[in-house]
């Protein structure tokens, strides 16, 4: 057990290093002089004094190993230096605006998973029934809406038509926790809706499986009751597959949710992103992604030791 | 002969689309052509500015009105459905193309091949879709050919995985390995063999991906970093109409359908798609397990009858009518007896052993006949007479059950004894430390060393052998009167088999006073070992039963012969070197749908006669009623006996 | 005589699990295996679970890479052979698969598969083609009709009369036929073990027959091999191993498989096949040995005659003497 802990721990630095690696890599390998094109926007091309500072000031024009070695040491320590449009502090940005995105998923995941897991068990359960044709079916059409869309189809049938819920915003949570949380419910409830699809799909499709196998007719046999065979000798067995995908699911949503963000002006990590994607500011993008890919696996490693505590057959793997 | 190219000629056969697939695929087909045919539908152009009709209602000219810009919006919902879809498609086809090419060459190769392949796909996994996209837009500026570069990465990985996992699967069967054999070069196998058999799984998802791709264009246009303006597409005209979602509700639905609607065609027709490649994965059906039906026979009251089984008769519900796959079987199952069930499969002895434990799968029904079972206060009760929860209760404690596959019957996430103790409590009202001693004291009554310790073990650290053993003291740990053992041993090697016979013996002996076994095999070297009583099944019938002594000296059925003397362990003077061949039976047993008229066995029969054909034959008991054969010439062969 | 195939020394490691925290085990699944079969002769292959049976027709197909001495084939050696030689000469051996569900492509019909065997060596190109299909699916005792089906449309035992087939397409000289026969209900079994047997008296064909089944392997075999965790027990003829075994687990072995009619005197077994990450030192078998003595367990005993050309692997020759 201690020796597989070690391996993905292992495994999941090796990761990030590469993950570095990659991004560092790809201002690299850019054809022609990062600087200049940083620096271009809408066809103009930047005066030769800006482009020379720029250079100056994201070091490329120190040696391309040196340039790793910097950028490797800095993201350890957290300094992902300043921003290239207004010199403020990336790393700063980041802490304000990173717990508001993980606000947001948090509440997003924990609805999504009480509203899923119970559906995608009955409905595994009962497969080919009428609660399964049900929702699975409506699961069918959820997923088929992209979460921006979702959002803002709400935003129109709840703050515009209803008028019960604003229509965005963002409040800090210590200046008026009431309006903080009515102004979550709606992006929470967009995140757990399209998170919530996919783990009733899991889930259903777990349950179905595990439902099959030898050993819950085994345990009908010895005699236990119906509700013992399904929590202990299906459920069990099937949360493994479930959380891994959770997982999955939670870090791709590190990504989608800055959709969501953006249709109810949430003022989380999105709006940092897409102006700094806007207005090319290179090495706030790099650390955003460097920050989120970390946390995902992060994540990740929770996930399998967590499958491992699940199923001991996993660790021996 | 001549007969023969024609028929070649004839049929190379393609499979044809099936039914469940002719929606969702013509659905699809309209929702990607539709866009395409702009030019025919609307004269309109898209980017085709008119600023004093902006957000004018449907009108004859304009079908669906005019935009924030008065531009037409049909024009631009099509043609910004051309953009979608474009980016989509191309980018989901080079993904493809390379992901499937890198994971044939890494699961047929392996080695450094692979590792590239899976750690690949590891990395480019840990980046979330939408932010890699973004980092590429923030180098490379937004636009529809980086769009479809950054879709194209970001899903490669996906294909290889999927590909490698598939053809991973795909090489390790028999097939590949007889190719490999065969001396047929790689580039074959790999193209012609192994492409074909992962065509299916690549191709859900591709369905996926092209859904996935359409979702982070239309996000990415919405958040102005997709396709650049005024070029039209979906998620710029949800970004622009927002600003007037009051006035104009419209402007926003518009978009939103048709997004939403070519992402759950193509959806819908992944889902079908899945279906149709892998019936398992629906193989629906609820989860019940078909309950027993109340009977109408009177009950037997012979003191020593533990279970009897009359008339039974199954059948296997099927959209095309019901099949009986069980017709009229009836058992008597009495105390220190062990009834061998014998038959090959199909021929319905596992159906009839879960009948008796009311474990039927749901598409089975009971469509006639009783089942009686002896509970432990005396009384013969009806097992179609309980309700679920009483079945619960006669489960474990009355009757137990051990399985075929000693690997999958226990659960591996929990721990054996923890299993054990879970089947007594449900039972028993006891203290969880009794229970343990209880388990751990049957443990070493089926011998399994340092039973303390295997208490706490996982089933993934015993042998096969080890496991059944487990099986068994589980079974025991309620002492139930009967016990029914389906093919306990035909899973594991020679030796522990006749260990694991050895100790169903012993317990026979030592153990429950009066226990009745009911052991189900194809094997009539082990049924000659254990049974009392034989009862030969062939294709849902019985059709021979008596003393296991007199059946397998002096077959009645001309079946139970034929068997016999196909067995080569019968037969230890034949060899086939010295010319000598098996009596083997001519044909294969008949499906239960396709059953001949009359004797079922009678065109496999050397001894059939025309009268077969006529009429189902009855069970003809011998004189002295002990043992019957369902033959009409049955009484000869117990006339000579 | 010389031999059709000859194997000398043959061994084969998997690696299996994890070692420490990097490392890797290796599992040694096949020991110092040798062998011989002739011309037209059977040799049968019996062992339990982890007996390696298996993997010693596989190596000799060279479908998995193992190492030996020697291994030679119709006078070539297989060690040194160049892949483009090893794929004509795959042409003369061939195997026969026990599970008739994965040993057919779902997706190919009966002439797709023949065709494929007969392509890759260029036999029976063109008008010859037909006769050859027709003539191979009557030889194993199907309808020629039935060449463009697909296999979901056979049962196991037709399936099984299928993979021969393709195995005999290109007239091989030898045949391994892995657990063929152990799929199929009894009364199948007997017709595919006959259709075996005849092919054999016809063709003069080399069968390397595995099989979990003594009575199948006795029926059908000219000698017998016994294994146990990847080493040899005992060699010899097949109704002599069977009726007068000389080694105590092919005794036991043979003891414990049941039988109609008489209740057999069982040599009982105690505890469990070891594992082959862990095998016993010295004999391998002595763990479960009911003759074992203290020397069983130092060195590993060697193959060595025991009278009427038989071989044993075991130190004692004061038991099991009978004939």
């Amino acid at each position: 057990m201690l020796a597989f802990l070690l391996r993905r721990v292992a495994t999941a630095l090796a990761m990030l290093l590469v993950v570095g690696t990659i991004i560092f890599s790809m201002l690299a390998i850019v054809p022609g002089d990062p600087a200049e094109l940083l620096l271009s926007t809408g066809g103009g091309s930047a005066s030769e004094e800006a482009i020379r500072n720029l250079r100056l000031e994201m070091g490329l024009d120190r040696p391309l190993l040196q340039q790793y070695l910097t950028f490797l040491g800095d993201s350890l320590r957290f300094d992902f230096g300043t921003s290239i449009v207004d010199g403020s502090s990336i790393a700063e940005a980041i802490a304000l605006r990173l717990p508001r995105t993980l606000e947001i998923i948090a509440a997003g995941a924990v609805l999504a998973l009480l509203l899923s897991i119970p559906a995608g068990t009955l409905a595994g359960l009962r497969a080919g029934g009428r609660f399964d044709g049900i929702t699975s079916g409506l699961n069918a059409l959820l997923t088929s809406i992209p979460g921006f869309v979702l959002g803002t189809l709400f935003i129109y049938v709840f703050a515009q038509v209803l008028g019960v819920l604003p229509a965005g915003g963002y409040v800090a949570f210590a200046e008026d926790p009431a309006q903080h949380l009515q102004m979550l419910i709606l992006p929470a409830v967009t995140v757990a809706l399209h998170l919530s699809t996919i783990i009733f799909r899991m889930t259903r499709a777990s349950v179905l499986e595990m439902r099959g196998h030898d050993w819950v007719r085994t345990a009908t046999a010895k005699g236990l009751s119906r509700g013992l065979v399904v929590r202990r000798h299906i459920l069990r067995n099937a949360l493994g597959p479930v959380i891994t995908v959770v997982g999955l699911q939670l870090g791709i949503l590190l990504g989608s949710t800055v959709l969501v963000e953006f249709v109810y002006n949430w003022p989380g990590l999105s709006g940092l992103l897409v102006t700094a994607v806007e207005q090319r500011d290179y090495p706030t993008v790099r650390a955003i992604i460097l920050t989120v890919a970390a946390i995902f696996i992060g994540i990740n490693l929770v996930i399998d030791i967590l499958y491992s505590l699940l199923d001991p057959r996993i660790a021996l793997q | 002969m001549t007969a023969l190219p024609l028929a070649a000629r004839r049929s190379r056969r393609l499979p044809k689309l099936p039914k469940r697939m002719i929606l969702p695929a013509v659905l699809l087909a309209l929702l990607i052509v539709t866009p395409f045919a702009a030019p025919l539908l609307t004269p309109y152009d898209p980017v085709q500015i008119s600023v004093r009709d902006r957000l004018a209602a449907p009108s004859w000219e304009h079908w669906l009105g005019q935009d924030e810009f008065g531009r037409d919006r049909l024009a631009r919902v099509l043609y910004g459905g051309q953009v979608s879809l474009t980016v989509a498609f191309v980018a989901t086809s080079i993904a493809c193309v390379i992901g499937t090419l890198f994971g044939l060459i890494g699961a047929y190769f392996r080695g450094p091949f692979e590792f590239v392949t899976t750690r690949l796909a590891d990395v480019v996994l840990c980046f979330p879709p939408i932010l890699l996209a973004l980092l590429v837009v923030t180098l490379f500026g937004p636009g529809a050919d980086t769009l479809v570069a950054v879709l194209s990465i970001l899903y490669f990985p996906a294909f290889a995985r999927i590909a490698f996992s598939e053809a991973l699967r795909v090489s390790a069967l028999d097939f590949v390995e007889a190719s490999r054999a065969l001396g047929t070069p790689s580039h074959r196998i790999v193209l012609k063999t192994i492409l074909p058999n992962i065509a299916g799984p690549v191709s859900v998802q591709y369905s996926l991906t092209a859904a996935a791709a359409i979702t982070i264009e239309s996000g990415l246009s919405f958040l102005g970093l997709g396709v650049v303006p005024p070029a039209p597409s979906w998620g710029q005209m949800i970004r622009g109409a927002r600003a007037f979602m009051n006035q104009d509700p419209l402007g926003i639905l518009i978009p939103c359908v048709a997004l939403t609607l070519t992402i759950y065609a193509i959806n819908f027709f992944c889902d079908r798609l899945r279906d149709t490649l892998d019936p398992k994965g629906n193989a629906g059906g609820k989860d019940v397990t078909s309950v027993p039906a109340p009977g109408r026979a009177p009950v037997q009251e012979e003191a020593d009858v533990i279970a009897s089984v009359r008339d039974l008769r199954l059948e296997l519900r099927h959209p095309k009518g019901a099949v009986d796959v069980i017709e009229d079987v009836s058992l008597t199952l009495r105390a220190n007896q062990c009834t061998a069930l014998v038959g090959e499969s199909g021929s319905g002895k596992s159906l009839t052993s879960l009948a008796i434990m009311g474990l039927l799968p749901g598409a089975i029904r009971q469509a006639d006949g009783a089942l009686h079972l002896r509970r432990k206060q005396g009384g013969m009760v009806d097992l179609g007479a309980l309700g679920p929860k009483a079945l619960e209760d006669v489960r474990g404690n009355d009757v137990a059950m051990i399985f075929q596959e000693p690997m999958t019957s226990l659960n591996p996430i929990h721990k054996v004894g923890a299993q054990m103790v879970e089947a007594i409590l449900s039972h028993r009202k006891m203290p969880r430390a009794e229970a343990r001693s209880r388990a751990i004291a049957l443990l070493e009554l089926v011998g399994i060393n340092e039973a303390a310790r295997r208490f706490d073990g996982y089933p993934h650290e015993m042998s096969g052998g080890m496991r059944q053993r487990v099986m068994i003291a589980m079974a025991l740990t309620c002492e139930p009167r009967l016990l029914i053992a389906d093919e306990p041993t035909t899973a594991l090697d020679v030796t522990i088999q006749a260990e694991i016979i050895e100790l169903l013996q012993k317990l026979r002996q030592d153990y429950a006073d009066g226990l009745s076994l009911l052991f189900i095999s194809h094997n009539l070297g082990i049924v000659s070992e254990i049974a009392d009583r034989v009862v030969v099944m062939y294709s849902g019938q019985v059709v021979e039963e008596g003393p296991a002594q007199q059946v397998l000296t002096d077959p009645h059925h001309p079946y139970t012969r034929a068997l016999m003397e196909s067995m080569p362990s019968a037969h230890a003077d034949l060899h086939s070197a010295r010319g000598d061949r098996l009596q083997a039976i001519s044909g294969t047993p008949p499906l239960p749908d396709a059953r001949p008229s009359g004797c079922s066995f009678r065109d496999r029969c050397p001894m059939a006669l025309p009268a077969c054909a006529e009429a189902r034959p009855p069970l003809f008991a011998s004189a002295d009623g002990s043992r019957a054969a369902r033959c009409i010439r049955a009484p000869e062969a117990q006339e000579a006996a | 005589m010389t031999p059709l195939l000859e194997v000398r020394g043959l061994n084969k490691s998997y690696p299996a699990g994890r070692k420490g925290l990097f490392g890797k085990r290796m599992m040694q699944v096949l020991r110092d295996v040798s062998l011989t079969v002739q011309p037209g002769e059977v040799l049968g292959l019996v062992g339990e679970s982890g007996s390696g049976k298996s993997t010693i027709g596989k190596a000799i197909l060279r479908l998995i890479p193992s190492s030996s001495q020697a291994m030679r084939f119709d006078g070539q050696d297989l060690n040194t052979l160049p892949s483009a030689d090893l794929r004509r000469l795959r042409k003369d051996m061939q195997i026969i698969f026990q599970d008739p569900y994965a040993s057919l492509d779902p997706r190919k019909t009966v002439r797709a598969v023949l065709s494929e065997a007969l392509d890759t060596h260029d036999l029976h190109r063109g008008a010859a083609r037909q006769p050859r299909l027709t003539a191979l699916m009557e030889m194993v005792g199907l309808n020629p009709i039935f060449l463009d089906r697909r296999p979901h449309e056979f049962s196991g035992g037709q399936r099984q009369r299928i993979g021969i087939a393709r195995a005999l397409a290109v007239e091989p000289k030898f045949i391994v036929c892995d657990e063929a026969v152990s799929a199929l209900d009894v009364s199948i079994q007997a017709q595919v073990l006959n259709l075996l047997a005849d092919l054999r008296a016809k063709t003069g064909i080399s069968l390397l027959f595995i099989s979990h089944d003594l009575s199948v392997v006795r029926y059908i075999s000219d000698r017998v091999m016994v294994l146990y965790l990847g080493r040899v027990m005992e060699v010899g003829g097949a109704d002599q191993v069977h009726f007068a075994p000389r080694h105590p687990y092919t005794a036991a072995l043979i003891s414990a498989e049941p039988s109609l009619g008489h209740a057999p005197d069982r040599i009982r077994l105690t505890g469990e096949i070891p594992s082959p990450l862990t095998p016993p030192s010295g004999c391998v078998f002595r763990s479960r040995c009911p003759y074992a003595l203290p020397a069983c367990a130092e060195t590993a005993p060697e193959l060595r005659p025991a009278g009427e050309g038989r071989l044993k692997a075991c130190i004692r020759d004061d038991i099991l003497q009978g004939t």
